[in-house]
């Protein structure tokens, strides 16, 4: 049993160490090379464009920047809200994702030179007769979080007596006035002109209001020469030019006039075909890595559960209890944001992700493993050790195999489990199924029927395992 | 030589005092029986001679190693004191045959090929042969039963005890099972038994011990025990049984 618990932990390590290694060589072995944050939701400054590549005037300025100032950089789409945390806790080194200049954001913010002047502005419904905040008197208004649009909104709601609701994505905030579930959502300007020629069912009813300022964004005091290239850089693209042209590309009416696109179900589906594959690939991939480190963990602090020792089955029941009394939403957010401000060290996503479902999926199967071990008699062990079979023999050749037996559906059903949690993983950025989803969805605002793809595609792959789970039940039953 | 000497033995289980000052020694080729009221601590008894629980206090010696002398090897200790149990605890993740040759061969008493003609004959002794190859689940009680032994035989103890091994069966299985135990006595083998088969005892028992209360209240032959009876407590509980 020792050995097995020694081989178990050291494994645990080693694989732990491998993968973070690996995860981490790039931070470190490019210095020059700068990790920027962005939105994933947001254009025309941010989005993944047909063949999933990261599009927009953000992603377009910060690229001629890097490239007439010889700078190398990553653009990351975490999301806003995310990216703020990344760069806080010096997971990326600036982000620039349409981020208004605001005195309280500067006071944990280096802004660099604006790059672009906006104003918030209120849409409606199409056909509705509302021309401004005076119609929206005991209306509900939707807004996005962490939006300078949302703040103007919210700052507003008492004098002309409205609610707001807060989504995460400009798409459902769009859809709930779309739907008429709200009577007007506020953003940017440029943001709901794009929108809206994109083919959204609204109309702006307002003039710009409290014309923000937008920045490139780094910590406060970590970054400075990051700052100086972009202002230099952004300086260059004016007199040149060239930012004029990037501007037209995004918001001038005959260029977003592309050839017709298909709109149906299957024309949507044969469009985003690779970039679902993809994701479906990256959530595959990462539901079979976390069920390996899930199962390692959850054996080992399972089996440590059961051993003949108060101090070892009380390890076992704090782990379980902690992390599987966690919201893995909670986890994942702590692991990924929290522990790097706390020592400092950043996490790649995808391995903050596989630690998240590690320590949660984990903590479900040392419950069912220790359950399923304490569903053998006691006789069994007893009957073994009678014959001089020592406790590690004992456990191996008689105990395990009969609670393994009742383990495996507990065991299969916890594979489904996982890859269904994968999705809750997009909330730090890591480009799976759901993700996928949310960024096409960002670009065509087709979110009903992109959500419809996306939850069949998850049904099949999870009716596939299931056939796959019974056939292999019914073999081990033989 | 002594096989098993008990010294006063103690066991509780939290404050309910169990075995009160036990000692007993069993001779070598000796069969003891064991018997008293439900509750009166023989299968404690029986579960402290092969450490599967651990005694409070006492000394136990079984075939001259002390089992709470630190420095003995409690799991050679156990190779050489088999038990049978109420519920025959065979192995459900392996066959009749592999419940036999497990042991031998994990613990290298054996070759593989040896275990098995081993395991052939024990079957053949318990007359199961046939059931070499079968799923313990499939078997009947007296059969599990039997198995069982030949299972603990397969370890060639100097010791075997058996905790009421025929109280879980269908009174028709019973007899086979005995006729198995009656051949062992027979044939030499050490035995503590505990059992409410009066006739067993009385036709194999060198000993017969009555325990009540965690107390040995009397021992004796068969004869002793059975036709003249000292205490009081022997007589109530042989009335009890006898005429039930
Ligand atoms: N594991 C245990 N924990 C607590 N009490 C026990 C345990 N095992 C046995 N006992 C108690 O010890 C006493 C003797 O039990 P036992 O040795 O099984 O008696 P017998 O075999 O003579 O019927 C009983 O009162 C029983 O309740
Ligand atoms: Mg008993």
């Amino acid at each position: 049993m020792k050995k097995l618990i020694v081989f178990l932990s050291s494994f645990l390590l080693v694989g732990l160490f491998v993968f973070g290694h690996q995860a981490q060589q790039p931070v470190q072995a490019a210095e020059k090379t700068y990790e920027i944050g962005t939105d994933v939701t947001y254009p025309p400054f941010e989005f993944a464009n047909e063949k999933n590549q990261y599009v927009g005037i953000d992603i377009d300025i910060m690229k001629a920047i890097a490239k007439s100032e010889g700078f190398k950089m990553n653009i990351k789409p975490l999301g806003f809200n995310a990216a703020v945390q990344a760069v806080q806790s010096e997971q990326i080194d600036g982000m620039i994702a349409g981020m208004t200049i605001t005195p309280e954001r500067q006071a944990k913010f280096d802004f660099a030179d604006p790059y672009y002047k906006t104003g918030v502005v209120m849409a409606v419904q199409k056909d509705s007769k509302i021309k401004g905040l005076e119609g929206l008197r005991g209306k509900r208004v939707a807004i996005k979080t962490g939006t300078s649009a949302g703040a103007y909104a919210t700052a507003r709601a008492k004098e002309y007596g409205f609610t707001t609701v807060t989504f995460d994505d400009s798409d459902n905030m769009y859809n709930d006035v779309v739907n008429g579930n709200s009577a007007a959502c506020f953003e940017d300007e440029p943001v709901m002109q794009y929108g809206i020629k994109t083919g959204l069912k609204l109309k702006i009813v307002t003039k710009p209001a409290e014309g923000g300022e937008y920045g490139f964004a780094v910590k406060k005091g970590s970054n400075p020469e990051l700052i100086a290239k972009f202002n230099k850089g952004l300086a260059k693209l004016k007199t040149n030019g060239q930012y004029d042209k990037i501007k037209a590309k995004y918001l001038s009416t005959e260029s977003t006039k592309k050839a017709t696109v298909d709109h149906s179900f299957f024309g949507l589906l044969k469009e985003n075909k690779d970039a679902l594959l993809s994701g479906l690939g990256q959530t595959l991939l990462l539901t079979v890595i976390a069920i390996f480190f899930a199962t390692i963990f959850g054996v080992f602090f399972g089996l440590l559960g059961v051993l003949p020792n108060r101090f070892a089955r009380g390890i076992s029941n704090t782990v379980i209890y902690i992390f599987r009394g966690l919201p893995l939403l909670v986890l994942a957010l702590f692991i990924y944001t929290g522990i790097p401000s706390l020592t400092g060290q950043k996490i790649p996503a995808i391995v903050a992700g596989v630690i998240t479902l590690m320590f949660n999926e984990g903590a479900y199967t040392a419950a069912f493993v220790k359950g399923g071990i304490g569903a053998v008699s006691s006789g069994q062990m007893e009957a073994a050790r009678s014959l001089g079979l020592p406790y590690s023999k004992a456990m191996r050749r008689v105990v395990l195999p009969q609670g393994i037996r009742i383990m495996v559906p507990s065991f299969i059903n916890q594979f489904i489990i996982t890859l269904k949690d994968t999705s809750i993983l997009s909330i730090i950025g890591i480009l799976e199924l759901t993700q996928t989803g949310k960024i096409i969805i960002a670009r065509n605002l087709e979110g009903f029927k992109i959500w419809a793809m996306i939850a069949l595609i998850y049904l099949i792959v999870i009716t596939v395992l299931t056939w796959l789970s019974k056939y292999i039940e019914r073999r081990m039953a033989n | 030589m002594n096989r098993i000497e008990v010294s006063h033995l103690i066991k509780n289980y939290g404050s309910n005092e169990v075995l009160k000052d036990l000692d007993l020694t069993v001779g070598n080729n000796e069969v003891v029986v064991m018997i008293g009221p439900s509750g009166s601590g023989k299968s404690t008894f029986l579960r402290c001679l092969n450490r599967l629980e651990e005694p409070t206090s006492g000394e136990i010696i079984v075939d001259g190693y002390n089992l709470s002398d630190s420095k003995s090897d409690l799991n050679q200790i156990r190779e050489k004191i088999g038990m049978v149990f109420q519920h025959f605890n065979l192995f459900k993740n392996l066959t009749v045959a592999e419940n036999i040759m497990l042991a031998p061969v994990e613990l290298g008493k054996m070759t593989a090929e040896k275990a098995q003609t081993t395991a052939k004959k024990l079957l053949e002794t318990v007359g199961l042969a046939d059931k070499y190859d079968a799923n313990p689940q499939s078997l009947s009680g007296g059969q599990k039963q039997r198995v069982a032994i030949a299972r603990a035989l397969a370890m060639q103890p100097d010791i075997l005890l058996f905790d009421e091994p025929t109280s879980a069966l269908d009174p028709e299985m019973v007899g086979d099972v005995l006729a198995v135990m009656k051949r062992l006595a027979k044939d030499g083998m050490t035995m503590v038994v505990v059992t409410h088969e009066m006739g067993f005892a009385k036709e194999v028992a060198d000993r017969v011990i009555f325990m009540a209360d965690g107390h040995i209240v009397e021992q004796g032959t068969p004869q002793e025990i059975f036709e003249t009876p000292q205490n009081e407590r022997t007589k109530d509980f042989l009335n009890k049984v006898l005429n039930a």
